[in-house]
């Protein structure tokens, strides 16, 4: 489903792994940086210096930009801080893509984020607030929580998320750890892709695949 | 060292009209994609910003360019009412209308879309845009340069119905000027020609000014910095364009 073929980036080098269907992986790095990198690299925003990236089974550097819009109604990316568009306020920005793919126009769409965000312990008049307010200013957890939403929105075959855990806490990351398990766990064939550079705060998830950078290079996880 | 800088600009005009020219292009192929409710609506508000919240600006600048323009045709031809009709659609519905209305919008949205197009790819909503399958081309320049280009038009004809009637609305309140002869001798010189003339200008306007605006902030890579270069050089290049094409029209069409 993911594969890196002998990539090299302006941080990383000869880096080659692949994701299977229906798996949960971690990806260990030494730093914010090296994740940017990994990341930008593996969602088609920066090629690499060298090698392969698939995606599907297509290669995504090789394929038209249109196909690779095609390729990204199954993915869904949770970034970290970023990510959210600015000039729409939280309920535009959470319903957009259904809207802009399905057509699922955002009242058909309520019921869901309600129940998304219920599942994350936030109450009705919470969400309320949050939907009317607008993105730009929005504190970083609350940035996070807006992606997940709008991501699990597109129910895509494959989640990344960036550092998802990692400031949360202990309760509201215990929160995040079962809907994104449920979620999984939900269809046969899901993947989960975890980067973070702090192994710490993806110590409660339950991998079958964990990788990790060693010198420059990111390698299956020998302990 | 001058044929240098002569050749470096040179070759930037060359990639600044080749990118204005494939934007513009794929814009035209790619126009149904506002058929999308999520692509509409960000239309709708283009139109809002740029239509609608610019109103009471034109108007106010129409009925004071008009009230200036016959104050001193009148000075110079007296009370003739067809040869202040003639004079002011050779002024206002040929050149200043047009040219008028686009300043206003390239200062009130050439600025204001450069540099909030800029801002989003330095936060890297565009890239998130990608990462989400949607094209940000489609989603965001597409409605803005239709936005932009059907606001110029129907700006440009309200600016000279502002102009013309306000106009002589407020001069014969002030100068004891027959306001109906004056607005016959208008409409008897007016003929669609000159109508059509201005409003195919403004087409032209609107389009450059729209395509310039989005190219210049797309073109912000990732520095802040660069957000106030690019707003600065959508307004200079737009403006500049304009006259170019203001010329260029009056030339062909009224010569």
């Amino acid at each position: 489903m993911i594969l890196f073929e002998n990539i090299t980036t302006d941080s990383l080098a000869n880096v080659t792994f692949s994701v299977d269907e229906g798996s949960v992986c971690k990806i260990i790095v030494n730093s914010d940086d090296e994740k940017d990198d990994l990341l930008q690299t593996l969602t088609g925003l920066k090629p690499p210096v060298s090698g392969r990236v698939s995606l599907f089974g297509k290669e995504i550097y090789s394929i038209p930009r249109s196909e690779l819009y095609i390729l990204f109604k199954r993915t869904g990316m949770v970034w970290r801080g970023s990510g959210l568009i600015s000039n729409l306020k939280v309920w535009e920005n959470i319903t957009l893509p259904a809207w802009y793919h399905y057509g699922r126009k955002p009242a058909e769409q309520e019921e869901e984020i309600a129940g998304l965000f219920r599942e994350l312990g936030r109450d009705v008049p919470y969400v309320e607030a949050l939907m009317q307010k607008p993105s730009g200013p929005l504190p970083l957890h609350e940035k996070i929580l807006v992606n997940l939403v709008r991501a699990l929105m597109m129910a895509p075959e494959l989640m990344i998320y960036d550092s998802l855990f990692e400031g949360f806490t202990s309760e509201t990351a215990k929160m995040l750890g079962t809907m994104v398990s449920r979620y999984h766990a939900e269809k046969e064939g899901r993947i989960a892709l975890h980067v973070s550079s702090d192994e710490q705060s993806l110590a409660h998830v339950k991998a079958t695949n964990v990788l990790r950078q060693t010198g420059d290079t990111i390698q299956h996880d020998s302990n | 060292m001058d044929t240098q800088k002569i050749g470096g600009t040179v070759v930037n005009i060359v990639r600044y009209a080749t990118g204005y020219y494939e934007l513009l292009c794929y814009a035209m192929r790619n126009l149904p994609v506002l058929k999308r409710l999520p692509v509409r609506s960000v239309l709708r508000k283009q139109l809002y910003f740029t239509g609608i919240e610019a109103l009471s600006k034109v108007s106010l600048i129409g009925v004071l360019v008009g009230v200036v323009v016959i104050t001193q045709v009148t000075n110079i031809v007296g009370q003739n009412a067809l040869l202040t009709g003639k004079i002011l659609i050779w002024t206002v519905v040929r050149e200043l209308g047009p040219l008028l209305a686009a300043i206003v919008i390239i200062a009130r949205s050439g600025t204001a879309i450069a540099s909030e197009l800029g801002s989003m790819k330095v936060n890297r909503e565009v890239d998130s845009l990608q990462t989400m399958g949607i094209n940000p081309v489609d989603y965001l320049l597409i409605p803005r340069i239709f936005g932009i280009t059907t606001t110029v038009f129907i700006l440009t004809f309200y600016f000279q119905v502002m102009a013309v009637a306000g106009g002589l609305a407020v001069t014969s309140f002030f100068a004891d000027i027959p306001f109906l002869r004056q607005l016959n001798g208008v409409m008897t010189a007016l003929t669609l020609f000159d109508v059509a003339a201005s409003l195919l200008k403004s087409l032209l306007f609107g389009t450059a000014i729209s395509v310039i605006s989005c190219y210049q902030g797309f073109s912000v890579h990732s520095s802040i910095t660069e957000i106030p270069q690019a707003a600065t050089r959508a307004v200079m290049q737009s403006l500049f364009v304009v006259f170019i094409l203001d010329g260029l029209i009056t030339f062909l069409l009224f010569t």
